[in-house]
């Protein structure tokens, strides 16, 4: 059972439009409990991205209820936001790094943001890029960099404040296979230590390889799924 | 702190790039502006309060009366001013004297000696002493027939008027100039946030406060401010030292500024450093505002 008092993201009867077009989701309802890994699937243009940005705060719903962390967005108030997209990490589907800035300052920057300590960010960037594979490029622009490469720039810097929360949007898109198992794995690294994760993904190898379960979206509605069986899971909505 | 890593390229922006530049003219100017309000402060200061004042005696001729009647009542005058407190010095200026001062009104041809020529008598007030000037012009109509005394209040209290709009109008420039380079921070620093705008909401996503994006803002500007502020400043005051000593070669008193005082330096030499702060408020302030609005 979902406590619903715990609960790190959950979503009622939310509808969600851009301005004044149509609504690109509309009643959504579920739960996602502490340290729960979910793959966010879909068909193109379903609203994935538009979920996210719900999830990380980028937008407000035009109705219903969405709470983060067991608090009301709509009740939250700009001074409080920096706090709670602390504990947020999020990989932007078009990555959105730094452009003049190294691999190395692009993944420090969550935990700069924050006000940590250089010696210790040193520490934990260099770690974290030596995992990702992207040791080499730590004084590279992220302009010098593969499409597979800055997605893991991306990724790192997502993961480096070890987040509450991790939002992805299809984290996988331009990585080979190999690439994306390891960083899948890493993904599952931080849910095991409570990390509650989301990844929005078109990868079918993905999905059936690891067994989570699946938010489907289809024409602004959502739909859970037990491995890509299609069936309502009616505790957690 | 002024060197550290920027998360904004700032540095690249046309808008920002000009900033020093614009920055340093208006030091420059400020700092010129500022200086002669100064001068002319002190100016105003000396002149109010009567301290390069003289004041005059004036003695009519009476009808056909001898030189030696004349001279008695010069005498007496002289004597009459001596005997008031503050007052220095009094000398009667020879007739030659007056009629070499009345030439150039007069022209050359006319014929000086044959006219009668008033008696003037000079009186010095002791620097920084209050004179009952009222007193011995009371006195000296009172005692002697034909005598008046001119302190040119009239005169000196508009040459001090005059010297105070001098320095309103100065003082509106500076803050003119401060407006104006207000402006330009202004308008700079929101060019800066539109060129940016995606780096900020990607700062702002991955939990930065305003106050952390401002921060950059500030630094480049106090940065950029003190660059051009100091560049100025050297300009400005180098101007002053030029004129200065230009004048004293050509011995003119185009800019008296021997009137400058050691306190004016320094406060000339603050001109940069109060024009990056307000750079520096400036960006910070139109940062934050924006930055509210923004969901
Ligand atoms: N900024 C925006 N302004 C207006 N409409 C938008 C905006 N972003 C997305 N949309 C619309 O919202 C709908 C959902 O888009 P969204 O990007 O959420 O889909 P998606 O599931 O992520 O698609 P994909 O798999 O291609 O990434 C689309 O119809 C899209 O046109
Ligand atoms: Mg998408």
């Amino acid at each position: 059972m979902t406590n619903v008092e715990n609960s790190v993201v959950r979503f009622e009867n939310v509808g969600m439009r851009y301005g004044a077009g149509p609504e690109v989701l509309r009643d959504v309802t579920f739960t996602l409990p502490p340290a729960s890994f979910h793959f966010l699937t879909g068909p193109s243009g379903a609203g994935k991205s538009s979920l996210l940005r719900l999830m990380y705060l980028a937008n407000r719903p035009s109705r219903g209820v969405v709470s983060i962390f067991g608090k009301d967005v709509t009740q939250i108030s700009r001074r409080a936001l920096p706090a709670l997209r602390r504990n947020i990490g999020v990989v932007f589907q078009d990555f959105r790094l730094l452009e003049h800035q190294s691999v190395f300052d692009n993944v420090a920057l969550p935990l700069r943001v924050a006000g940590g300590n250089e010696e210790q960010i040193r520490k934990h960037v260099s770690e974290l890029l030596r995992w990702v594979g992207l040791e080499k490029s730590i004084e590279n622009l992220p302009s010098t960099l593969s499409g597979g490469e800055k997605q893991r720039v991306a990724i790192a810097r997502a993961v480096i404040g070890r987040p509450r929360l991790l939002l992805a949007d299809e984290p996988t898109g331009n990585v080979d296979d190999a690439i994306a198992m390891r960083l899948l794995y890493l993904f599952e690294e931080l849910n095991r230590m409570g990390t509650s994760v989301v990844i929005a993904t078109h990868n079918e190898t993905l999905i059936s390889r690891f067994e989570h379960r699946q938010l489907h979206l289809d024409q602004g509605g959502i739909e859970y799924r037990q491995n890509g069986a299609g069936s309502r899971d009616a505790a957690s909505a | 702190m002024l060197l550290q890593r920027s998360d904004l390229p700032l540095s690249d922006d046309p808008a920002v790039r000009i900033l020093p530049w614009i920055v340093g003219l208006m030091v420059y100017l400020a700092t010129l502006t500022l200086a002669v309000a100064l001068l002319v402060s002190t100016l105003t200061a000396n002149w109010s309060a009567g301290l390069t004042g003289t004041v005059t005696i004036h003695i009519a001729v009476i009808n056909d009366e001898s030189e030696a009647v004349m001279n008695r009542r010069v005498e007496e005058a002289i004597r009459l001013s001596l005997k008031t407190p503050g007052i220095d010095a009094a000398r009667a200026i020879p007739s030659d004297e007056v009629a070499a001062l009345l030439a150039p009104w007069l022209g050359d041809e006319a014929p000086i000696a044959d006219l009668p020529l008033p008696r003037i008598v000079d009186v010095t007030l002791t620097p920084d002493s209050t004179v009952d000037v009222a007193g011995l012009s009371a006195r000296l109509k009172a005692e002697i027939p034909g005598a008046g005394l001119d302190d040119h209040q009239l005169w000196r209290d508009k040459l001090v008027d005059f010297l105070l709009a001098i320095q309103v109008v100065a003082v509106l420039m500076v803050v003119l100039i401060g407006a104006t380079t207000v402006t330009v921070v202004i308008f700079a620093t929101r060019s800066g946030l539109a060129v940016h705008n995606e780096v900020i909401d990607v700062l702002h996503l991955i939990g930065a406060r305003d106050e952390y994006v401002a921060h950059q803002f500030q630094a480049n500007a106090l940065k950029l401010g003190l660059k051009g502020g100091f560049a100025g400043s050297i300009g400005g005051l180098l101007t002053l030292i030029v004129i200065r000593y230009t004048a004293s070669e050509l011995d003119i008193e185009l800019f008296p500024t021997h009137l400058f005082q050691i306190w004016h330096w320094p406060v000339l030499a603050s001109v940069p450093i109060i024009a990056a702060s307000i750079v520096r408020f400036s960006a910070r302030h139109t940062v934050l505002r924006a930055l509210r609005r923004m969901p």
